[in-house]
């Protein structure tokens, strides 16, 4: 009963506040929602399209790195030109290595494919000894294993959660045969294991690769002891083995090459972005042109009951602001929502890599707002400049 | 209080000059219901508009309590239509999706206890059953009974009322006069009109003949002031 009345007297004062300022921005942006409604929708799509295109655009760098980030846990090296060089650089980097090392470990790679939402990218298949397999998961975060781990010499690969995902693999499922197009072997090598980590990796027994693929390279995969210092040893391989017989394969140069390759993608999409805002606030500029002409003997009315030009501005100012806010953030949820829906039915499926929360996607939607803001001032501030509240009343305008 | 002194308001029509009004001198006292009358045409609202300070004349002075409204600033000419001023248009002006109440509420400024002011000055007005309708729901006479309402608000200094029975029958029109002066309390009213009957009552009627104030109207009707043109 109690809380019946105070709701009672709650909802009087509200009605009563409202009342007293009849000129808040909320009451005539309510009471007028035929013209509320389409203002905040044009910004809400405009919001929605934009970060959903930069959020899709970005989920392919975003792609790049989730499946190659592996490559954060070591460098690469390979030897050019001579195979027999693996051991000579193996044995420099034991004795010259800038951090202390966990292991280094000699292995074999094939390539397969993994899909991703523009097409087909590589990815290695490793060869790797027997207790080398059990590092590698431990280092890449397996929990474990649906299955178990390769056989030594035999055709039987594991492959971890994000790949089955990507290419519709379970236990028994061809991952390289004589028929694969992009994943040669000449025999068919059957996934046995599947590793629960979220990182993306396949491997095969090392005598396996030996056997049946081509070069007769090793490779040297280096990992140093303690994660913080990988960075720190990348650098120093990229810088030591410069000119030398072998190549050395880095997660920064993957990160610097995906950010040269995507600058002129950006670029584009700065100019499309620009344009798109620049249609919106012309749209937006004219619609409020429309809805102020609209409002002019209303504000001819007020400024002639003696309300002034600066509180009349301040106020078509105030409810260009909710209108405008209120959109944006309205479309940043939609935008959200939306993405975390296209996340789950279209991308995580395939294990595709979407952020919803790109913070990208979010910072391009900033000079919507900001300009439609400066569009509905400036059109305001013009309507207001050579007003005369008399031409209102004596019904001259309207 | 209100004193208009070799007032003018000149504009320009297709490179024309013509005078609205000119050469006025006038002075409305505290309290006082002064009447203007004339026909179409004759300048009435720009007179009264100079002298809310809605126009500022072109020549001459409009003073305020001794202050020439010209030398204010638009900010502080406005706050006195607000504080110290009520209006009441030819036409019922009203913002349509604010209720009559709401109207009301707008006649005066921030402080006080504008809503209960607002709904007795409807009471009283004889709106008081209808207080939270739309003015698409009112009828003419009510709405202007509104902008009555709204012009009392405050119990301004001077009420000016610009032809406010024009858009009205005669019966509802003098009902809205009857209204405005019964309820302005102390303050002077300033009612420009072509309709001589809506001024009875009034306690003096000057006579506006193209622009100037005229002795031609004196004859016409006893109480009736000449201008000086």
């Amino acid at each position: 009963m109690a809380t019946r009345e105070s709701r009672r007297r709650l909802a009087t004062s509200k009605q009563t506040r409202s009342l007293a300022r009849p000129l808040v921005a909320s009451t005539f942006l309510f009471r007028n929602a035929g013209k509320t409604i389409p203002l905040v929708a044009v910004i809400v799509l405009a919001v929605m399209l934009i970060s959903g295109i930069v959020a899709m655009i970005d989920s392919i760098p975003l792609s790049i790195r989730t499946i190659y980030r592996y490559s954060q846990q070591m460098v690469g090296i390979t030897p050019r030109g001579d195979p027999a060089q693996t051991p000579i650089i193996r044995d420099r980097i034991e004795k010259e290595a800038p951090v202390p090392l966990e292991r280094v470990m000699v292995c074999r790679a094939t390539g397969a494919q993994v899909r991703s939402i523009v097409g087909k990218w590589p990815f290695v298949v490793l060869g790797l000894a027997r207790e080398d397999m059990t590092y590698y998961l431990d280092r890449m975060g397996s929990r474990g294993i649906n299955g178990r781990l390769p056989e030594t010499g035999k055709a039987e690969a594991l492959i971890s959660e994000p790949v089955a995902r990507n290419l519709g693999l379970r236990k028994g499922s061809l991952l390289l045969g004589p028929v694969q197009d992009g994943a040669y072997s000449p025999e068919e090598v059957r996934v046995v294991g599947i590793a629960d980590t979220d990182e993306w990796l396949m491997f095969t027994p090392i005598e396996y690769q030996r056997a049946h693929h081509f070069p007769p390279i090793d490779v040297l995969l280096v990992f140093a002891e303690n994660l913080p210092d990988q960075a720190k040893l990348d650098n120093w391989a990229v810088k030591a083995f410069k000119g030398e017989r072998a190549q050395v394969f880095v997660y920064q140069e993957l990160e610097r090459d995906t950010q040269d390759m995507f600058k002129i993608l950006y670029k584009i999409l700065n100019v499309v972005i620009a344009t798109l805002v620049l249609v919106i606030t012309l749209m937006m500029a004219m619609l409020m042109n429309i809805y102020q002409s609209q409002r002019l003997p209303e504000y001819g009315l007020l400024q002639a009951l003696g309300y002034t030009r600066r509180q009349l501005l301040s106020r078509a100012f105030g409810e260009t602001l909710v209108v405008v806010v209120g959109g944006w953030v309205l479309g940043l949820l939609v935008a959200y929502s939306l993405l975390l829906v296209v996340r789950a039915q279209l991308m995580t499926p395939q294990a595709f890599a979407l952020d919803p929360l790109d913070r990208m996607a979010f910072i391009y939607t900033i000079p919507i707002p900001v300009a439609i803001l400066a569009a509905g001032a400036l059109t305001v501030w013009s309507r207001f400049r050579r007003f005369d509240p008399v031409s209102v009343v004596e019904r001259r305008l309207v | 209080m209100i004193e208009a002194r070799g007032a003018a308001l000149l504009y320009h029509d297709h490179g024309r000059e013509v005078y609205a009004c000119r050469d006025i001198g006038l002075r409305v006292s505290e309290g006082e219901f002064l009447g203007i009358l004339g026909p179409s045409g004759s300048g009435k609202s720009s007179l009264l508009y100079m002298l809310s300070g809605l126009k500022t004349p072109t020549s001459g002075q409009v003073l305020v309590d001794g202050i020439d409204l010209a030398s204010l600033g638009d900010e502080a000419r406005s706050r006195l239509r607000l504080e110290r001023f009520g209006f009441v248009f030819q036409h019922p002006h009203l913002l349509g999706y604010l209720t009559a109440l709401e109207n009301v509420v707008l006649g005066a400024s921030g402080s006080g206890d504008r809503l209960v002011e607002a709904e007795n000055r409807l009471s009283r007005l004889g709106l008081g059953d209808k207080m939270h309708r739309l003015p698409h729901e009112l009828s003419g006479g009510e709405r202007q009974r509104v902008c009555v309402a709204r012009a009392l608000m405050g119990s301004p200094e001077a009420i000016f009322a610009d032809e406010p029975t024009a858009a009205l029958d005669h019966a509802n029109g003098h009902a809205v006069v009857d209204m405005l002066r019964q309820e302005r309390g102390g303050g002077a009213l300033v009612m420009v009109t072509h309709d001589p009957s809506m001024l009875d009552g009034a306690d003096r009627i000057v006579t506006l003949v193209d622009g100037c104030l005229g002795e031609a109207a004196v004859a016409a009707r006893p109480g009736i002031e000449p201008g000086t043109c």
